[in-house]
């Protein structure tokens, strides 16, 4: 920490020039830099051959056609440039993850934040006696296994048996299957997301709400405002940052969709739930290398344009 | 060209890394390669040996090659099982890591894949293949040369009751397709029968079902070269294959994992699967307080059309020498001892393997149970799926389409010329 301080107040950059300059500046200075780089080496060493070098790999990748099959002879492995990108394009079965993640994406991200934002008020205006109980419930399914919760999910989904049914039954409606059916294993799906997930959004909001001054509330509520002007005008702009990484957040780990129908569905039934990640997931144990570190990469890109679009959208008011 | 030169020195450079050092036969390897591997010495072996088993096999091995140990003292053995989940994904890391194991347990279908990373020795001549059940022997061929050995099988075969049958006046399993799916029908109208039959709609592995019904009617899915996915027998043999669930006989959409509960109660009193499922039903039967189901089923050869030999799926697992070994002939020489008659009885005892070689079928402990050994006369005539490296994807694209014959009423001649595109353009990877 102090080497890196020590650098910034020089208002040198630390890099680079630190070699070269290392004659014209007191030696006390540079060995606290050496020792900072020294700290900083186990870090750098394993970021770059556990993270750095794969990406900068499998980008290599997805411009070659290399599969498994060339693993033991990289002399075959041929420069196709944007080749694979193109492909996936043309591929049926990835269009259809593609709209599947958006379905997901665009259902899921505003239910899974309205649902942790009105968990998250509730909590704080203390309707309840019994905050601690109810915070601590609403948060487990984050914290519980994928695998768990899919067998208790396939037990309440059942089409015979399951709970789900068994409700509607009693109101004279007859349940469709729901994860065998192409029409309802997505709502299915995100249903269960959203109740996985939505605990790490309320524990952020929750956190964002506490942190609104009471006196504004205050102030508001003796200029005459009720409880929805109140909200609309003082907690919300106060919340703003907060619902913007909330909406940031959810949305990348939502556009990665993957561990509900994997456990779930299996892409099915008839690819309906299929994702662009279980897709990609696919191509590399099938063994085509290059192709899935394309698909990797336009789901990246595909982040990178969203996140970006939120920070457009949802932060421009504050200034 | 200068970027694929960067390239080729980027992915090299990591692939030595990996593999530690490179092969100078390169991939051009498979032109010359032997029909059989070099002849193997079993004077004075030596050394020790790393053996991969997955599941069960895993955790049994050890007891099993103790006899080996005790054969040739002077080789010792360390058996790691592997789990099933990983194992794919295990074997590939340490053929491209050149830390393989020097004798290993292999999923059939992977056997295209591992021969086309030039990772498997090929058999020596000294193992005499023709002992093993022909099917069986198809899954270690790669283009026309033989990596290890099938270690041991299983075959799938239609399961009824014989109650419910006999009320429906079958006293036996019509062998042609028709027949076959009349007496479902008729099962189907038996009181407290929900469906005649239960058959896999779609959904991975559902080719398993369906292949066997157009091996059955005479139909070949793959040439030496090729995949021949969309031949009229095979078109008619989904057709069949989806008529079941057009004349709703079979269930479309299946509860999960109901197969023993609903035979047993009779509600789906046939389905088709493996000889392991004889003692899952049983025992479920047993705990339901039906001491004697064994009495009330039996089993059945896959039914034939056209003047076809039934013939079923082959599965199993092999057994498979690792090329970068360098205990060559005490490798050799444990795949050889595994595969004797009497080893593979007792392998049979210990953990109801059944055993890849003809002879072993002799003994009692394979003649005196009858549905066994019908199991044992389907495997004379079972077959291997091609053994091309793309199989599984193939395969996958296959069951895709499967589905929708099986839910969305998709035509045979649709379903096959669809599946065949995909697999001309996936390639046999050879």
């Amino acid at each position: 920490m102090a080497a890196v301080t020590g650098t910034r107040r020089r208002g040198a950059p630390p890099t680079r020039e630190a070699g070269k300059a290392r004659s014209s500046r007191p030696p006390g200075a540079s060995r606290e830099e050496r020792a900072g780089w020294l700290l900083t080496l186990p870090f750098l060493l394993l970021f770059g051959v556990f993270t750095a070098w794969p990406v900068i790999q499998s980008v290599f990748f997805s411009v070659t056609d290399i599969t498994n099959r060339d693993l033991r002879t990289p002399f075959q492995v041929n420069f196709v440039a944007f080749e694979q990108y193109a492909k996936a394009f043309g591929d049926p079965v990835f269009r259809k993850a593609a709209l599947n993640t958006a379905y997901f994406v665009l259902v899921g991200v505003p239910l899974t934040m309205t649902i942790a934002l009105a968990a998250a008020i509730a909590l704080n205006t203390g309707i309840t006696r019994f905050r601690a109980v109810y915070r601590l419930g609403f948060y487990t399914p984050v914290i519980t296994s994928i695998v768990a919760v899919a067998v208790v999910w396939r037990f309440l989904l059942n089409p015979d048996s399951g709970l789900v049914n068994t409700v509607l039954a009693w109101v004279g409606i007859d349940g469709p299957n729901w994860l065998g059916s192409t029409t309802w294993a997505m709502p299915s799906l995100i249903a269960m997301a959203t109740w996985r997930n939505f605990g790490t959004a309320m524990i952020i909001f929750l956190a964002g709400l506490q942190a609104v001054p009471q006196q504004l509330h205050e102030a508001a509520a003796i200029d005459g405002a009720n409880a929805w002007q109140r909200f609309r005008n003082v907690t919300v702009p106060v919340l703003r940052p907060t619902i913007l990484f909330v909406s940031v957040t959810t949305a990348i780990g939502y556009l990665q969709f993957f561990e509900e129908p994997f456990v779930m569905t299996q892409g099915g039934p008839l690819n309906s739930t299929i994702s662009a990640s279980m897709y990609t997931y696919q191509q590399f144990s099938f063994g085509n290398y290059g192709y899935a570190a394309a698909l990797s990469y336009l789901i990246f890109l595909v982040i990178a344009i969203v996140t970006a679009l939120q920070f457009r959208f949802l932060s421009e008011k504050e200034d | 060209m200068r970027r694929t030169t960067l390239l080729v020195a980027l992915t090299t450079t990591t692939a030595l890394a990996l593999t530690g050092c490179g092969r100078d036969d390169g991939g051009a390897g498979d032109a010359g390669a032997p029909q059989t591997g070099e002849a193997v010495s079993t004077d004075d072996l030596s050394g020790e040996l790393e053996v991969w088993a997955m599941g069960a096999e895993g955790e049994a091995l050890p007891d099993l090659v103790a006899g080996f140990e005790e054969q040739y003292p002077e080789v010792s053995i360390n058996v790691t099982p592997v789990p099933w989940d990983s194992a794919h994904d295990k074997f590939v890391n340490s053929i491209t890591a050149g830390t393989t194991p020097d004798v290993a347990m292999i999923g059939t279908t992977w056997m295209g894949e591992f021969a086309g990373m030039d990772a498997l020795d090929p058999t020596p001549g000294s193992i005499d293949t023709s002992k093993f059940f022909e099917g069986a022997q198809g899954t270690i061929e790669v283009e026309g040369t033989s990596y290890g050995v099938p270690w041991y099988v299983e075959t799938r075969m239609v399961y009824y009751r014989t109650d419910i049958a006999s009320e429906a006046g079958y006293d036996e399993v019509p062998t042609d397709q028709e027949g076959f799916k009349e007496m479902a029908a008729a099962m189907q109208e038996q009181e407290g029968v929900d469906w005649g039959i239960s058959l896999q709609p779609g959904q991975t592995g559902s080719w398993q079902t369906v292949v066997p019904f157009a091996w059955s009617r005479g139909a070949q899915i793959a040439t030496e070269d090729a995949y021949t996915l969309d031949t009229p027998e095979t078109v008619a043999a989904v057709d069949y294959f989806g008529s079941f669930f057009d004349e709703e006989i079979s269930d479309a959409n299946p509860p999960e994992g109901q197969t023993e509960a609903t035979f047993t109660d009779g509600s789906v009193p046939m389905f088709v699967s493996g000889p392991w499922m004889m003692s899952l039903v049983e025992d479920f039967a047993a705990e339901g307080g039906e001491e004697d189901f064994g009495s009330m089923y039996d089993v059945a050869p896959i039914p034939t059309a056209d003047g076809g030999e039934s013939s079923s799926f082959i599965g199993g697992s092999n057994l498979g020498v690792f090329a970068d070994t360098e205990n060559r002939d005490a490798a050799w020489a444990l795949v050889d001892w595994l595969t004797q008659p009497e080893t593979q009885v007792e392998w049979y005892d210990m953990t109801s393997a059944l055993p890849s070689v003809q002879a072993a079928w002799d003994d009692e402990a394979l003649t005196e149970d009858e549905k066994l050994a019908k199991f044992g006369e389907q495997l004379t005539t079972a077959q291997a799926p091609p053994s091309f490296p793309t199989w599984e994807q193939v395969a996958a694209a296959f069951d895709a389409e499967m589905e929708k014959v099986a839910k969305q009423d998709l035509s045979g001649e649709e379903a096959v010329q669809t599946a065949q595109q995909q697999a001309e353009s996936i390639g046999t990877g050879q």
